[in-house]
Order: structure tokens, then C-alpha cells, then sequence
């Protein structure tokens, strides 16, 4: 009896094995991945390089490719290798299912297995299919039946599938070798669905003006496929987009954060690709489908940072209720009294301890590519206890083409320290002149004023200026 | 390895951005929650994977911080390949099978080995010794045994780490994420007094969790203000599901395709009948000797600790450990504010509707200032207010209203409601081309004295003196007697 229970159980094990020549797979659950190499573009297609061992008979050989990623772009696909030239490439996308299988089974020959309902005999007899419209009608010795018409059980065996149809979207290419073996190949292709963005972590110490930062890849696979074991380089940058020309609804410089105050003119160490900042990751890593990954890139431990606020009246305006003044976490990216790394795009959360010293979140905004060197000023938030109520107090008209407007902003601040707010007035068309101020400001450009005003702690302050508007 | 709760946890919900009014979503409240889980994990030596479960459903992976391992994370993973019917086809694809048919009449069961050759998507193809069938089309009962579970499918959507360790140790881990699926709003309960010159006020803190995940004795605190929050990213969706086995075409003889009748037209008269044999239910008062039945109120608990200041926002400490459950909402206390001054006056604003010589109504406008003085002087988070009055001892819905966020020493008004008593009536009384003459007319039907405060939108030439300036707008401000008017002329000035 043992020894029938153990080839039962070998039974059960042993069709896999025996199956094998048959399935395009190896069904003991491997990859057929060779030695996976992986580029990763954030925002664009990724570049997979996978170098296989090909084993190929002299003269024409047709190649099955499985386990590429199913959002495959099968005309960047690149097969090459010693003594092997190219003859075509195939890529199949027309999926197996029961209705394309009896779709395809029309006017071929297939086994029925009947099996009696009240005693469970099986009958056996081959059946041609005539049509597979709405039902299947087919033909069995010489007489014409629809399938399954008296609502009986009915077994369906087909002899073999269509040679097109795949369980997957498959790569296939035939090539033509000098002579039979083995022979190492590398397959290349672009496909999008794989992709990465930076998240960066900012815990600020507003006592102590610092801030840790930590910067994490966060790498997404949609492709369908798994890479395993895969030599992973991520690039910073777009390089599918014709050289970073935009639209104007994607337009990177009037669009994104406007985080960066002043760009930075300092090099890093790390590689570069043209323009572009290279990632590496240091161990090779499996990239599951369906997986979002992390992997820290960036640490840094007490970076000077400090909080402001920043006020932006966009046009000669007034608010019958005080409008909240932006939180604005100000750094560097600089190597002296900086982060000293250039930032790749993504979002910074930023985070402060609470009094019991529990990390709070307190906002978070996404930063464009960032060269090392330059000065961010990144918005978290709207304040709650600093706020600005703009007022028009008169407005006169001084000429056919000119105006006088007196403006008075009132600056609140319930906290219990004194703060700084920068207010800005933009929307000073045509020749518009200040006459008078009660606190000496800058004229950043011909549209727009800014003053950095000194708000006492519990306290408010006005500043008053007039503006003189010729258009 | 796997870590399956958390030992303890801190939960700060966040209010939905762009939602200042209105209710919480509770099928998926809007806002998002920070929520720190102490963890204490027994790590062994080497390389370790380690699995947390139990964490909020509404996760944001990309925020998540893991502190506490000793030498730290190599990478961190969320794995979306779930355990389902269709996950474990799609997992043993070109992979052997068992299939196992019963006999409906006999009971006899058979088993043969299979391959899975197609599927998920469309229907579940399998490979036979004698040829290849279609799962689930053959009208007999059949089905599929998987030898084990794939190691690398969940039964949800994880995060896991890669961590090594020197040694094998018992480590206290610090998991601190964000996760959608909460939101907290404030509604506020205003009782006048009878003097009315004072308000009661009290507020509740609502903290809603739509997520499939609850936490218990769980350090809760709600953080007000206007963080900046980001869209979120794509996120990889999730495989799996239910496994739908699809056929080829099944029509026999006896069935017929759809599109050959025509549906009859059924007469609607009997469902009408049936939606006018609603029963509707009123609501009665009852009568006021049961309202003095109530025992007396038991005494309210400790007002909550005031905001303290996270960066520039507030954060307001539930004093206890509570339960965040999943699927529900709470509600805690959020302040409490006996014996608030409040000025009762009556507001309206100049506008296009104006100077066609009708009268309209004013509003009815409750003002408190939030400082010490006047019994507030705290950040007050917005949030609907709700005015109670006591009238014969009858306590009566006066208002509602939604505020905005009041820092301190900001002027805060309640717009209750119209008053047909008082009204305001605008004239133009004369026009040049520089100037028009406006009459303005305020009448009380009150018994009472009333403040009124008008807004006027326009350049009032000679320039006022006495006037507050708000906006673009000048204030007037007048007391009208009891049951009589009060009026104030000037000139607008046109260019």
C-alpha cells in the first residue's frame, strides 16, 4: 500500500515534468529572465536590459521571448548577439480564452465527452464545429447538433490551441544562425508602466533652525511582469520628451512649485548621464509587478532651515476678512550650510515634533529637478495666526489715464514671538510709481513690490503705500 | 517575518483640504490621518523580510518612516499581488494543477492533473493529458487544487521592509505613515443666555475612520489649519479578484436572443398606488410637564486642554485614549467656553439690489471677539455653528452658520438670520454727472434698541472722518431706537 500511496503522490508531482515539453514555460516556477539589467526614467519609458542564453540550431530558429513586460513598445526591441542575425520580430497580443479557443475551432475537429446523469458513464465521440454564433452548432457522424441543447453535462476537449493565441503578450523573434549551440544574447526594449519619483522626509526643529532630511526613491512597476534580481539605475529625467520641450499647460518653469528661489550653480559627485543625474542602487534588486518600492538615497542631519511667511496681494485689492499668511520652509541644497545633493523631483512632507515630541506632519509641496547650490523656499501651508487683510482706502483719480490708490495692509500675528512676514503686491501694470511707504520696500520687478515686514509677537502692524498708476 | 499589530499607536486626523463646510463623507471621509505605531518585533540575524500588517487600509506608502531598526532599511515594499481567485490563476499560469470533478449522482470523485495554459482574463483554459478544456463550461461540477499558496501573494495590499541586523535582537520599531480615510470637523453649540449678551459655547470634535482598520486605546489629536497637501501619485493597482470563468457563446435552441421582443410596457398605476399609501409621521412637541420629569444633567467633564502650536498650525489633544473604530465616527469634546460675550446687531451691504426704494430685510449678526477679555481668546477651527435659544424653557434651534478659522483676537461673526423686523431701505434721492445722492433708512420694529452695521461699497465724497474702513467698503455704524428709524444721507461720488 506505501508504495502505491508514494507513486500516487509522484503521480501527482510527475505530469509537471511530463508536460514540460509541451508548455512554453518551465513550470517549476523560475523566471525565464536571464541577467536583468534595468533603467529607469522617471516620468518616461524604462530602458530593460536582459541578457539570455539562446540555445539555436544552424540556419532559421523562431525564439520565444516570455516573462518581457506586457506594455512592451515592440518597435525599440533590440536583440543582439554573436553569430545571429535578425529576421523577424513578432509581437502576439491576441489573448487565449474559451471563446477565441472554439472561435478559432470552427471547421475542425474536436472530442466530446458525454457523461450520463444517472449513472456517471462516460461516452465518447468526435464532433466538427460548424459555427460558434451566439451558440455552437456542430456536427457528429452525420447528424447536426447544438452543444449542450438538452442542458446536459458536456466535456469539451480540444486537441491543440491555435498557434497565435497567448496566455500572455508575447516577443518572438526568428533568426537566422551561423551554426547551432548556445549562444548569449541581449534582448533591450523600452516600456512604459515602469517608473520613479523622490519623497523626501523633512523633520524641522524650529527652536533649534534645523531640519533631517531624508530622500527615498520610490520606484512603481504597473508593467505586469516581474524583474527579478535586476541591476537597477535610475536617471533623473525625462529623456522621451524631445529635450524637455513643454506645452504651455506643462511648462516647467510657470508651472510646479516655484519652490526654487535663486537656481544653485554647484556640481555634485554623482554620475552623470548628458544632463542627467544618475541613481544607482547598490544591491541588485527583484521588482515585483504591482509593487511600489522604496529606497533611500539621501540623509542628511541638521541642514540649516528656518520658517517664514509669505503674503502675495495679486492684484491692487482688498479682503473684508483676514486672509492666512503661506508657512514657507526656507534651505539651501548648497554643500556649505546646505544639503549638499542636488534634489530630483518630487514631493517634500515636512513634519515637526509636537510637545511631547511626537512627529506631526505639517505639510507638503513638490519640488522640480533642483541643482545642488540653490536656495528653496518651499510652501507647507496657510498659517493659522499670521494673517494680512489688504485695504484699498482711496482710490483717486489723478487724470484721464492715471490713479492714485492708497493701500493699507494690516498684518496680524497671534503668536506668541515675533515673525516676519515678506508681503508682495503684484499687478502694478503699466508706469506704476510709489509715493509714499511707511516701511522701505523692494521693487523685485516692474509688476511687482515686496517688503519684509516685522510683526510683533500678539501683535499687529500697518504698512501704508500709495501707489501712483499711469497706463 | 511578520508583525501583526501595533502596540501601541498615535492617530492625528487631518481635515479634508478642500472642505471648509458642509459634512464628512462617510463612505470615504476625504482627509487623511498621520499614525505613529510602536511595534515591537523579535529581529533575527542577517537579512530579514519583515511584513507589517494591521496597518491603516488607506496607506500611503511613499510617506511611510520606519525607525528603530539597527542597521537600518535596505528598501521598502508594497506589494498590491493579492491572494483571490483570479491572483492564484494568474499565479500558476503554465503551472500544474490538480482537477478534481464529483459526480452529481454517485458522489465519485476524480482527479487529474492539469496545466493551466490560459487565463485569468477572459476565462480559464487547461491543459489535459487528452487535450485542452475550457474550466467551468462543461455543466459538470469541477475545480481547481493549488498544492500551496504563492509565497509572494497577500491577502491585502502590504508594506514590508528588507532590514538587516548584526544579531539577532528584540527591536522596538517606530512605523509613522499617512493614510487616507479620515476626516475631523468641529461643530460648534452656542446656548444664549438670557441676558442676551452672552453665549455658552461648546464644541464637539467629530473624527470620522472610513478604513476596515480601527485602533484601539489610540492617543488621538486633530491638527486645524491648511496644511499643503499634493494629489497623490499613481499607485500599482492591485491583481486579483473574483475569477470569472467565461464561455464560449451558450445558446441552445430554447433560448432566445435578446434583441428579438420587445419588452411589454407595464402599466406604472399600481406603483403610484403604492408610493400614496406612504404613512407620514410627524414629529409632536411634547408637552412641557415631561420636559421637568429629566433628572438634572450630570456635571460636564473638564474642559479640554487648549491648541498647542504645531509649526503654524494647531493641534488639539484629545486628553484621553480612545478607540479610533474602523467604519465609524466619534465624537469627543473639543472646547468649552462658558459666559462668551456676544454683540447682537444687525448688518447689511449696499449693493446692485439697492436704491429702487423697497425695503429688505437685515441680518441677523452675532459677533464675538476672540479675545481673553471677552471669555474666548483661543484658535477656533472652522465649523458649523448652531444657535440655541431657551424660550419658555423650551431650548430652540435659532440658527446655523459655518465660520472659518478664527485665530485669536480675529472678529468673529455668526450671520444668523433675516430679520423682517429690522429693515433697511436705499433711496437716490438725486443724480448729477459727479455725484448721486443716497438716502439710507433703517427701521425697527423691535421693541428693543438695535446696533445696526452697514456696508457701503462706495467712494463717499466729502471723505469720512469717524468711518471705519473694512474692504473696499466703508462702515456705518448706528443704533436704531426701539420701534423707530434712523436714516443718513451722502454723496457717492461717480468720477
Amino acid at each position: 500500500m506505501t508504495t502505491v500511496r508514494l507513486l500516487t503522490g509522484l503521480a501527482l508531482l510527475l505530469p509537471a515534468a511530463a508536460f514540460a515539453q509541451t508548455a512554453a514555460v518551465d513550470p517549476t516556477g523560475a523566471t525565464a529572465q536571464g541577467d536583468v539589467a534595468v533603467t529607469i526614467y522617471n516620468g518616461g519609458p524604462s530602458l530593460v536590459q536582459d541578457d539570455r542564453q539562446l540555445s539555436v540550431n544552424a540556419g532559421r530558429n523562431r525564439i520565444e521571448f516570455p516573462d518581457v513586460s506586457a506594455r512592451i513598445r515592440p518597435e525599440t526591441v533590440n536583440l543582439s548577439g554573436p553569430g545571429f542575425s535578425i529576421v523577424e520580430q513578432n509581437f502576439d497580443f491576441d489573448l487565449l480564452s474559451p471563446d477565441k479557443l472554439m472561435d478559432k475551432a470552427v471547421g475542425q475537429e474536436v472530442t466530446l465527452v458525454r457523461t450520463n446523469p444517472a449513472t456517471g458513464a462516460e461516452t465518447r465521440e468526435r464532433a466538427k464545429i460548424l459555427a460558434a454564433n451566439g451558440g455552437i452548432v456542430m456536427q457528429i457522424g452525420s447528424r447536426i447538433e447544438v452543444l449542450r441543447d438538452d442542458g446536459l453535462p458536456v466535456r469539451v476537449i480540444f486537441d491543440r490551441v491555435p498557434p497565435n493565441l497567448r496566455a500572455r503578450p508575447t516577443l518572438s523573434v526568428t533568426i537566422e544562425a551561423a551554426r547551432g549551440g548556445t549562444v548569449p544574447a541581449r534582448l533591450s526594449y523600452l516600456t512604459p508602466n515602469l517608473g520613479w519619483t523622490a519623497d523626501y522626509v523633512a523633520l524641522f526643529d524650529a527652536a533649534k533652525g534645523a531640519m533631517d532630511m531624508q530622500g527615498w526613491v520610490t520606484l512603481t512597476n504597473n508593467t505586469g511582469t516581474s524583474f527579478t534580481n535586476a541591476k537597477t539605475i535610475l536617471v533623473a529625467g525625462n529623456p522621451a520628451n524631445g529635450g524637455g520641450r513643454h506645452n504651455w499647460w506643462q511648462s516647467p518653469g510657470t508651472g510646479g512649485s516655484g519652490a526654487i528661489d535663486q537656481a544653485g550653480t554647484e556640481s555634485g559627485p554623482r554620475e552623470r548621464l548628458g544632463d542627467y543625474y544618475l541613481y544607482p542602487l547598490a544591491d541588485r534588486t527583484t521588482i515585483a509587478n504591482a509593487q511600489q518600492k522604496q529606497v533611500s538615497f539621501l540623509d542628511v542631519k541638521g541642514a540649516p532651515a528656518r520658517a517664514t511667511y509669505e503674503y502675495l496681494n495679486s492684484w491692487m485689492g482688498s479682503s473684508t476678512e483676514p486672509v492666512s499668511a503661506s508657512s514657507v520652509l526656507k534651505f539651501s541644497t548648497s554643500k556649505q550650510g546646505g544639503l549638499g545633493d542636488q534634489l530630483p523631483a518630487g514631493t517634500i512632507r515636512v513634519y515637526m515634533r509636537d510637545a511631547r515630541g511626537d512627529p506631526q506632519f505639517i505639510g507638503e509641496n513638490s519640488i522640480d529637478h533642483t541643482p545642488m547650490g540653490s536656495s528653496m523656499a518651499l510652501r507647507t501651508g496657510e498659517a493659522f495666526d499670521v494673517k494680512v487683510r489688504p485695504t484699498v482706502e482711496q482710490r483717486t483719480k489723478k487724470g484721464s489715464q492715471r490713479w492714485e490708490t492708497r493701500m493699507r495692509y494690516t498684518l496680524t500675528n497671534a503668536r506668541p514671538e515675533a515673525v516676519t512676514v515678506d508681503l508682495a503686491q503684484q499687478g502694478l501694470w503699466g508706469d506704476t510709481r510709489v509715493t509714499a511707504q511707511s516701511l522701505e520696500g523692494k521693487r523685485v520687478s516692474a509688476d511687482r513690490m515686496e517688503w519684509s515686514v516685522p510683526v510683533p509677537a500678539n501683535g499687529s502692524v500697518d504698512l501704508s503705500v500709495t501707489f501712483d498708476s499711469r497706463y | 517575518m511578520v508583525s501583526a499589530k501595533a502596540d501601541s499607536v498615535s492617530v492625528t486626523v487631518y481635515r479634508q483640504p478642500d472642505r471648509a463646510k458642509g459634512a464628512i463623507d462617510p463612505k470615504w471621509p476625504g482627509g487623511y490621518a498621520l499614525i505613529n505605531e510602536t511595534r515591537i518585533i523579535d529581529l533575527p540575524k542577517g537579512d530579514s523580510v519583515v511584513r507589517f500588517e494591521g496597518v491603516a487600509e488607506g496607506l500611503m506608502p511613499e510617506t511611510a518612516i520606519l525607525s528603530g531598526m539597527p542597521q537600518g532599511v535596505r528598501e521598502k515594499n508594497r506589494d498590491a499581488r493579492l491572494l483571490s481567485p483570479a491572483g492564484l490563476v494568474d499565479a500558476y499560469l503554465k503551472r500544474s494543477v490538480t482537477l478534481r470533478r464529483t459526480d452529481r449522482k454517485t458522489g465519485k470523485v476524480s482527479e487529474q492533473d492539469a496545466i493551466i495554459s490560459a487565463g485569468p482574463m477572459g476565462g480559464v483554459i487547461v491543459q489535459t493529458a487528452q487535450g485542452y478544456e475550457a474550466l467551468g463550461c462543461s455543466g459538470l461540477p469541477e475545480r481547481m487544487l493549488y498544492p500551496r499558496v504563492p509565497t509572494d501573494l497577500s491577502p491585502r495590499p502590504t508594506l514590508s521592509v528588507i532590514a538587516t541586523s548584526a544579531r539577532s535582537a528584540r527591536v522596538t520599531l517606530q512605523l509613522t505613515y499617512l493614510a487616507e480615510g479620515f476626516d475631523w470637523a468641529a461643530n460648534y453649540v452656542a446656548d444664549m443666555q438670557d441676558d442676551g449678551r452672552h453665549l455658552d459655547l461648546m464644541a464637539w470634535l467629530t473624527v470620522a475612520n472610513g478604513g476596515v482598520t480601527g485602533f484601539a486605546d489610540a492617543r488621538l489629536s486633530v491638527i486645524a489649519g491648511q496644511p499643503n497637501k499634493q494629489g497623490r501619485k499613481v499607485q500599482p493597482r492591485s491583481t486579483g479578484g473574483p475569477l470569472q470563468l467565461r464561455c464560449w457563446p451558450m445558446d441552445i435552441t430554447s433560448t432566445h436572443p435578446q434583441w428579438a421582443l420587445f419588452p411589454i410596457d407595464m402599466p406604472q398605476t399600481e406603483a403610484m398606488m403604492d408610493s400614496a399609501q406612504e404613512i407620514v409621521v410627524t414629529s409632536m412637541r411634547a408637552p412641557a410637564p415631561m420636559m421637568a420629569a429629566l433628572p438634572p444633567p450630570p456635571p460636564p467633564p473638564p474642559p479640554p486642554p487648549p491648541p498647542e502650536d504645531v509649526g503654524d498650525l494647531k493641534l488639539y489633544r484629545v486628553p484621553m485614549t480612545v478607540d479610533v473604530a474602523a467604519r465609524g465616527q466619534k465624537q469627543v469634546a473639543l472646547l468649552r467656553q462658558p459666559e462668551v460675550l456676544v454683540e447682537r446687531l444687525y448688518a447689511a451691504t449696499i449693493d446692485y439690489r439697492d436704491g429702487n426704494g423697497r425695503s429688505r430685510p437685515m441680518t441677523l449678526r452675532l459677533r464675538l471677539q476672540n479675545r481673553k477679555a471677552d471669555g474666548l481668546g483661543l484658535a477656533m477651527p472652522s465649523g458649523r455653528v448652531a444657535l440655541f435659544e431657551t424660550i419658555d424653557g423650551q431650548r430652540l434651534l435659532a440658527g446655523e452658520t459655518d465660520i472659518g478659522d478664527k485665530a485669536e483676537g480675529e472678529r468673529v461673526d455668526y450671520d444668523i438670520a433675516q430679520s423682517s423686523d429690522v429693515r433697511i431701505l436705499a433711496l437716490i434721492g438725486g443724480q448729477s454727472a459727479k455725484a448721486r445722492r443716497w438716502t439710507l433708512t433703517l427701521t425697527n420694529a423691535r421693541p428693543f434698541d438695535a446696533t445696526a452695521e452697514i456696508l457701503i461699497p462706495h467712494d463717499i465724497a466729502p471723505r469720512p472722518t469717524q468711518m471705519e474702513r473694512r474692504g473696499n467698503s466703508w462702515v456705518w455704524r448706528a443704533t436704531i431706537p426701539a420701534n423707530g428709524e434712523i436714516s443718513y444721507s451722502y454723496d457717492q461720488k461717480l468720477r
